[in-house]
């Protein structure tokens, strides 16, 4: 059929061919590695104790030079025991210090003392995906974090984990409400459309699909929906990269766009079995509120309301000031509706060891947090993660396997309390009546807590597993494959039960209703690969080819229920007398690409990367389904050069290069096609159809060309460390729908539109070890990035849909407004600039004022500190950005304001910030108040300097052995320094439940 | 142990061959389960009457003829002088109260869209009926009759908005995309020729007479309706009366029987989507509390009935709280959901076939015929007859009484007003907002900056 995705992917055929034949074969050749027995000698046991100086070092890997499967690790005291010949070496090697060479010389009591190695980090090893490449002679940009950090964090999401921690990753939380989803941005916005900037997340190797699993029928409460990011326990993870430059994404080609996302989870690691038990629990509260009026304030601006509108009696409507309510009562609604503590506890348990063939991990948690709104919501998770790694004697088979699996039950209000408890009258009404029932007081208000009453609740499971097999074939020659797979299910209820009305209304159990969605969604991919490495001359040649086949299908099903005999029976859909069938639909995407590397690292001074993919997906038309990428990096480590090497400052300098293409192919599935969709609605007896929109058989690619320099250097053995890059990313080839008369019978076609985004930027980190002592340790960690995002080209735009959006020359995340000039001293009116004279302010020509949301640069400063057994870890990030600040429009209304409008235009001659109040008669006011909301004057500075997380931990000096007991205490969120005054100033939109800052205490125990 | 790994390479090269080799076609996938190819859409019954329906639940839920705040009904009504809105912008009927639309105006743009997007559905159906293989030519003719029903009541609508206008019969987005305007006289032409071919494709009448799909009658009432616009009498009488005169199928109700489900005076009605479900207007224009929360019935519409008419005592409501009155339309009566549904909203209904008839009989001296018409329907609202003589008197009657009889559906009183050139007359005194040139509406902007074909604006705007 399609037979020219084949042809055209002939290459790589012949290619697999070559190498399934040479694999078969070579075994017969491979030669017999036989195991002499080595004990030739007499042999002793030699025990003691390894520390760096003062304190045991656990987990020291202690082996006997030139003799295989000797290597041991000493305990969690330090202590060891070996079995050698008087004459043997040891290598004693632990990761941060410097690999000691011992003799033993018929010793058998032997006490060593590393010395810390501050130049180690050259020598982590860092995850670049299908290969991973040494700290020191890596060519792409990377940016990493580790259990360390994460460990450190109080939070249940993975984004969480990464803020304020990475240079070029922005990532903003959306909402409170556990379970709710992160706007990330990896070095800016490249698409034009809001939806196709995702990076791509790989967890263990297997693609892990972040796009949404809730429905807008169900997760009312939450923003741009729930990502199934929420299913990643973070305590799992061991790290994260993310990958960031062409020649770290050109490797994955189509979906490398927007940056990568690689996920590790914990490993099994050799020697005793170990159990680690840890506890903790804490609580939560809002960060920051707006302050609002209380109800003097308010009383007061409602009556000059309708003094400035000319109104001597109160409406019957107008409850809270016309004698209905009490205008002495005060309720802070955000604190009745938002105050409240939430509740966290989590358990965690891990089981770890192995011997040098089979090592395995295998734990289990479980994370409970109740939230800050009024009645019984919480959330759960629960879960387990295995892993298990076996390699064969002579080293030539491996086989590794993960698994999770992870259950999450949500239960949360189907509306979130923000915007309610931002609005309502202070002197509104209580919310229970005396006997406890919900207070109507006679039909004159709407009791928020109606809202207790739809419940929204989330179940998901989800389970992720990979098993990577490999096997040298040849000396330096392996082959190897990973199989994923994953399976995710999430059920949705929301319901609306009559008894949300008030009773006045006279609602029944006919007109409650549910709203249900099931989604599922799995995928496998297998990727088998072929590794040659080989050392020439003085060079080191590194050539991998591998393929990828990858499926991928979602299943939904979205209904509702309207009208049951009972509320009692309301989960019961088929109870409901008005079925309606939203969606019931099954997409399938399929993936396919055939990818290589080479790598070729001559004296490690001069390494050169080459990374190509050859990529087709069923999301584009049988014309246009494959396309190729590449990228090639280049690295120069000028510190190694003889001129430089015995120099005494600088102990690491690194210049590196890349340029490449990356794409993306985030549009959704089918969308090439000329199709009709059932509409689910019935006429006459007929469940319709309808066109699903214009097609276009032709679409291709988005094309996202990266080009980056950078600079590393330590300096005083790597105690200080510094990098800075500079990359410029453009995404050409838009694939958007593109604007059509409605003529046409749509309004778009989904097409390539010429238009380009730019993306520029300097990303600096600043790492320095400002003491490090026997006891006292402290080194710090800055990153910094100033970012800028710019439209570069958009053919026509004027007479495009989007010309109201965007301007040529701008970022994407611009607010065009109206230029706002303040209160006019006489009307008390707002005044905005009147760009084309015209006497009037109008839409679109006076609206042309352009504000930039984009932060302008952001980072994070972390500090470890550790003095013996006592170790503290802060963060602070930081945002220099302007952002919306808190809607005022209805001053005078019923509808409470934050305090700072009680400063608002009274009489002729005022000169105040904000306008006259009114009742809503006064129609200049009311049309300039809905001017102001789309002004310069609504938007504000949004920057802030936040202490994210604090750890402090403390190792329990105890005498037991094998017993380690750790107690810790942590905060997320604590401190936010910022001129911005109207609530947190870590938002996307307005009305949503701002972060939450965390205190948390646990325990932990190692045996 | 150790040897037989070599098995793994072989296991590993079989695997690769059989996936790479079983997987050609790796990257092409299958329809998802929702959706159908157009050209398998118009090879079943079935499904090509799926295509077709849905047009008629796309027509009631959004565009020119959706029931509620967003349909002419109201729209329409708030730009003449049937309704009364709330004076606050943020009401979706603010700007057309204020004959203050714009050419950005959300609502405005919405009629444009919806249309074009139920037009092209038309047009899909003509085509894919025309191209199908496996239909019968009875099905071919009703589906294709329909579509293009469809497609003459929307262009019919859409040019009495906004004067010149495409006329879209193609699918193909290249050329609709740079369509021109084409004149209002040659669009009646060709929605006459839509019309006329429709009636003779179209079934004579439903086979379930439920009446939610149009029949012959359907076509020749709109017909009637089209040739009047036209002023050609003749044939509006003659279409008329070909719907007039099958009485046994069509029969004027009592006053409060007209929009039930079981009137006999329904020509072509729009079912509600859900069993129990009755109409949008119903929904929208009732109220049982005061002030009103978005519109009201204009008093003065309501103070020009005869006190004995019972169309003012049958489908207009009052309510009253202390000092203060509001009226609303009350022809539709529930406002909610009834087991079963009572109520589908009316399109074309026999009452206005006897008015187009009187009017077309009376412009064609035929007065005797012209009163006869006018007094069924005097008189089936409790009224005495006519007392009209001359001809321009009847015709005044006749106008007087399509006001009375045909308020508040699909801006009957707008195109009255406006095809008798009484427009500025009528509104001038009583509508501070109203220019000559709110005649039309603004085409909308996003149509100007994405086909230049179709500038000038209109003028005004």
């Amino acid at each position: 059929m399609n037979y020219f995705s084949f042809y055209k992917g002939g290459k790589e055929l012949y290619c697999l061919i070559f190498m399934g034949i040479i694999s078969c074969i070579s075994p017969i050749y491979a030669k017999k590695n036989t195991c002499l027995s080595s004990s030739l000698f007499q042999q002793h046991a030699i025990h003691g104790a390894v520390t760096d100086g003062t304190s045991p070092l656990p987990g020291v890997t202690i082996s006997v030079k030139n003799k295989l499967n000797s290597a041991v690790i000493s305990d969690y005291n330090g202590q060891y025991s070996i079995t050698a010949s008087p004459s043997d070496t040891l290598i004693v090697s632990f990761i941060g210090f410097k690999t000691a060479l011992i003799t033993v010389k018929g010793r058998t009591l032997l006490n060593i003392i590393l010395q810390y190695d501050t130049t180690v980090l050259q020598e982590v090893r860092v995850n670049a995906g299908y290969y991973s490449v040494k700290e020191s002679e890596r060519t792409g940009s990377i940016a990493r974090i580790t259990s360390k950090e994460i460990e450190n964090q109080p939070v249940t999401n993975v984004m969480a984990t990464m803020q304020g921690r990475m240079a070029g990753v922005n990532i903003t939380q959306r909402t409170g409400i556990p379970g709710g989803s992160f706007d990330i941005k990896i070095r800016g916005q490249n698409s034009i459309r809001a939806d196709g900037n995702s990076p791509l997340y790989i967890i263990d190797g297997v693609p892990y699909s972040s796009d949404i699993i809730s429905s807008s029928l169900t997760a009312t409460a939450f923003p741009s929906g729930v990502n199934p990011l929420n299913n990643i326990n973070p305590d799992n993870i061991e790290s994260i990269e993310v990958l960031k430059d062409a020649d770290a994404t050109s490797i994955y080609g189509s979906r490398g766009a927007n940056g990568v996302v690689l996920i590790t989870t914990k490993k099994g690691k050799k020697g005793k079995t170990s159990f680690n038990l840890l506890a903790s629990t804490g609580f939560g509260n809002v960060t920051k509120l707006p302050k609002l009026m209380n109800t003097e304030q308010y009383i007061k601006m409602r009556k000059q309301a309708f003094i400035n509108d000319g109104l001597t009696e109160y409406g019957p409507y107008d409850y809270d000031v016309n004698g209905t309510w009490d205008q002495n009562r005060y309720t802070d609604w955000q604190k009745e509706l938002l105050g409240r503590t939430s509740q966290t506890s989590d358990f965690q348990g891990t089981v770890n060891g192995g011997s040098e063939n089979t090592q395995f991990l295998i734990s289990g948690n479980f994370h409970r947090e109740t939230t800050v709104f009024p009645g019984e919501f919480f959330y759960k998770r629960g879960g387990g993660h295995i892993n298990l790694n076996h390699h064969s004697d002579d080293n030539k088979f491996k086989i590794s396997f993960s698994g999770s699996y992870n259950v999450q039950d949500n239960n949360q209000p189907s509306f979130d309390f923000t915007n309610e408890a931002r609005y309502l009258a202070p002197n509104a009404p209580a919310v229970y009546t005396s006997d406890g029932q919900l207070n109507w007081e006679n039909s004159t208000w709407e009791n928020p807590l109606r809202n207790l009453e739809s419940k929204y609740e989330s179940k998901t499971n989800d389970l992720l597993a990979n098993t990577l097999i490999s096997y040298e074939i040849w000396k330096d020659l392996t082959i190897k494959s990973s199989f994923g797979f994953t399976s995710l299910d999430t059920k949705e209820t929301r319901i609306i039960p009559s008894t949300m009305a008030d009773p006045a209304y006279e609602a029944t159990s006919d007109d409650s209703a549910i709203f249900l969605n099931d989604t599922k969604r799995s995928s496998w991919i297998i990727e088998p690969q072929i590794n040659w490495s080989k050392n020439l001359g003085a060079g080191k040649i590194d050539i991998l080819a591998g393929a990828t086949f990858q499926s991928q299908k979602t299943e939904r099903i979205n209904l509702s229920g309207i009208g049951f005999t009972s509320n009692s029976l309301i989960y019961n859909i088929a109870a409901a007398k008005n079925i309606r069938i939203y969606t019931d639909d099954e997409t399938l995407y399929k993936y396919q690409a055939f990818f290589g590397r080479l790598n070729y690292n001559w004296k490690q001074r001069y390494i050169v990367n080459l990374t190509g993919r050859r990529d087709g997906s069923s999301r584009f038309g049988p014309r246009n389904q494959f396309a190729n990428f590449g990228a090639a990096g280049i690295a120069w480590i000028f510190s190694k050069e003889t001129f430089l090497e015995n120099n005494r400052w600088l102990s690491y300098g690194k210049i590196r290069s890349s340029y490449g293409i990356t794409g993306s192919d985030q549009i959704g599935d089918y969308m090439f096609l000329d199709t009709y969709t059932t509409s689910g609605k019935i006429y006459n007896g007929v469940t319709g159809v309808q066109p699903t929109r214009l097609f276009n058989r032709d679409f291709g690619w988005e094309t996202n060309k990266k080009i980056e320099l950078a600079l590393e250097l330590g300096f005083l053995h790597d105690r200080i460390y510094v990098t800075g890059a500079i990359y410029k990313n453009r995404s050409s080839n838009q694939l958007v729908g593109i604007p059509l008369p409605a003529t046409t019978g749509f309004t778009s076609l989904q097409s390539n539109l010429d238009a380009v985004v730019e993306n520029t930027g300097l990303e600096l980190t600043l790492r320095t070890v400002n003491i490090s002592g026997k006891s006292f340790n402290w080194s710090t960690n800055l990153n910094l990035t100033f970012a800028k995002n710019k439209l570069v080209d958009f053919p026509s735009l004027q007479t495009s849909t989007y010309s109201q959006q965007y301007r040529i020359g701008q970022p994407l995340n611009i607010n065009l407004l109206y230029n706002f000039k303040g209160v006019n001293p006489q009307t008390g009116i707002y005044e905005f600039e009147d760009l084309n004279d015209d006497g009037r302010i109008t839409f679109p020509d006076d609206r042309q004022a352009v504000v930039d949301l984009n932060p302008k640069y952001y980072g994070g400063i972390q500090n470890q500190i550790s003095y013996k057994n006592l170790n503290l870890d802060f963060l602070f990030q930081f945002s220099k950005q302007k952002n919306r600040s808190y809607p005022v429009s209805g001053a005078g209304q019923m509808l409470n304001q934050i305090d700072r409008l009680t400063d608002s235009w009274m009489q002729p001659g005022d000169n105040s910030f904000h306008q006259i109040y009114t009742t809503g008669y006064n129609n200049d006011a009311l049309n300039a108040d809905s001017l102001y909301s789309q002004s310069t004057g609504a938007i504000t500075d949004a920057s802030f300097i936040r202490l994210k997380n604090i750890s402090l931990t403390y190792d329990l000096p105890l005498s037991l052995k094998g017993l380690k007991c750790k107690i810790m205490l942590q905060g997320q969120n604590l401190l936010t320094f910022t001129k911005y005054k109207d609530g947190d100033p870590e938002f996307i939109s307005y009305g949503y439940l701002p972060p939450l800052k965390v205190i948390n205490t646990g325990i932990q125990l190692t045996f | 142990m150790k040897t037989t790994y070599f098995i793994i390479p072989i296991i590993f090269y079989l695997l690769i061959i059989s996936l790479v080799s079983s997987c050609q076609s790796f990257v092409e996938v299958d329809l998802p389960k929702s959706q159908l190819t157009t050209e398998s859409v118009f090879e079943d019954y079935n499904t090509a009457e799926a295509a077709l329906t849905n047009i008629y639940t796309s027509i009631r839920d959004k565009g020119i003829l959706t029931g509620g705040q967003l349909g002419i009904s109201n729209q329409l009504g708030n730009y003449a002088d049937e309704i009364t809105c709330v004076d606050n912008p943020s009401k979706a009927s603010y700007n057309f109260y204020r004959n203050s639309l714009l050419p950005t105006n959300t609502y405005v743009t919405g009629y444009w869209n919806a249309s074009y997007n139920q037009i092209y559905a038309a047009n899909l159906v003509i085509q894919g009926t025309k191209s199908s293989k496996n239909l019968t030519v009875q099905q071919k003719n009703q589906l294709e009759g329909e579509a293009l029903f469809i497609r003459a009541l929307l262009h019919f609508y859409l040019t009495n908005i906004f004067g010149d206008i495409p006329y879209a019969t193609q699918t193909d987005y290249k050329q609709n995309s740079i369509i021109s305007k084409t004149s209002v006289d040659q669009v009646y032409r060709l929605v006459v020729t839509d019309l006329q071919h429709a009636s003779l494709l179209l079934r004579s009448k439903d086979d379930d007479s439920a009446r939610v799909q149009p029949s012959v009658s359907a076509a020749q009432a709109l017909l009637s309706r089209v040739y009047l616009y036209l002023k050609a009498y003749p044939e509006a009488s003659n279409s008329a009366s070909a719907v007039l005169n099958q009485s046994s199928e069509y029969k004027l109700e009592n006053v409060s029987n007209v929009f039930l489900i079981s009137s006999s005076e329904t020509i072509w009605r729009l079912q509600s989507e859900l069993t129990g479900q009755n109409t949008a207007d119903g929904a929208f224009f009732i109220f049982t509390s005061i002030p009103p929360p978005s519109v009201s019935l204009d008093s003065q519409l309501v103070g020009s009935f005869n006190s004995a008419d019972l169309r003012k005592t049958n489908w207009i409501k009052s309510v009253t709280k202390g000092s203060q009155t509001y009226f609303h339309s009350y022809k539709y009566k529930e406002k909610d959901f009834t087991a079963p549904s009572k109520e589908y909203a009316v399109v074309l209904r026999l009452a206005e076939q006897y008015l187009i008839r009187a009017e077309a009989r009376a412009y064609q001296g035929d007065l005797i015929g012209a009163k006869e018409d006018l007094n069924k329907i005097r008189n089936r609202a409790g009224l005495n007859n006519t007392t009209a003589v001359t001809q321009q008197e009847i015709l005044d009657a006749i106008h007087l009484e399509r006001r009375w009889e045909l308020f508040t559906e699909y801006g009957h009183r707008f195109f009255d007003l406006k095809r008798s050139g009484k427009l500025d007359s009528s509104l001038n005194g009583i509508k501070p907002g109203w220019n000559s040139s709110d005649a039309l509406f603004p085409l909308p902007q996003t149509e100007l900056t994405a086909n230049p074909n179709l500038r000038p604006q209109n003028t005004g705007y």
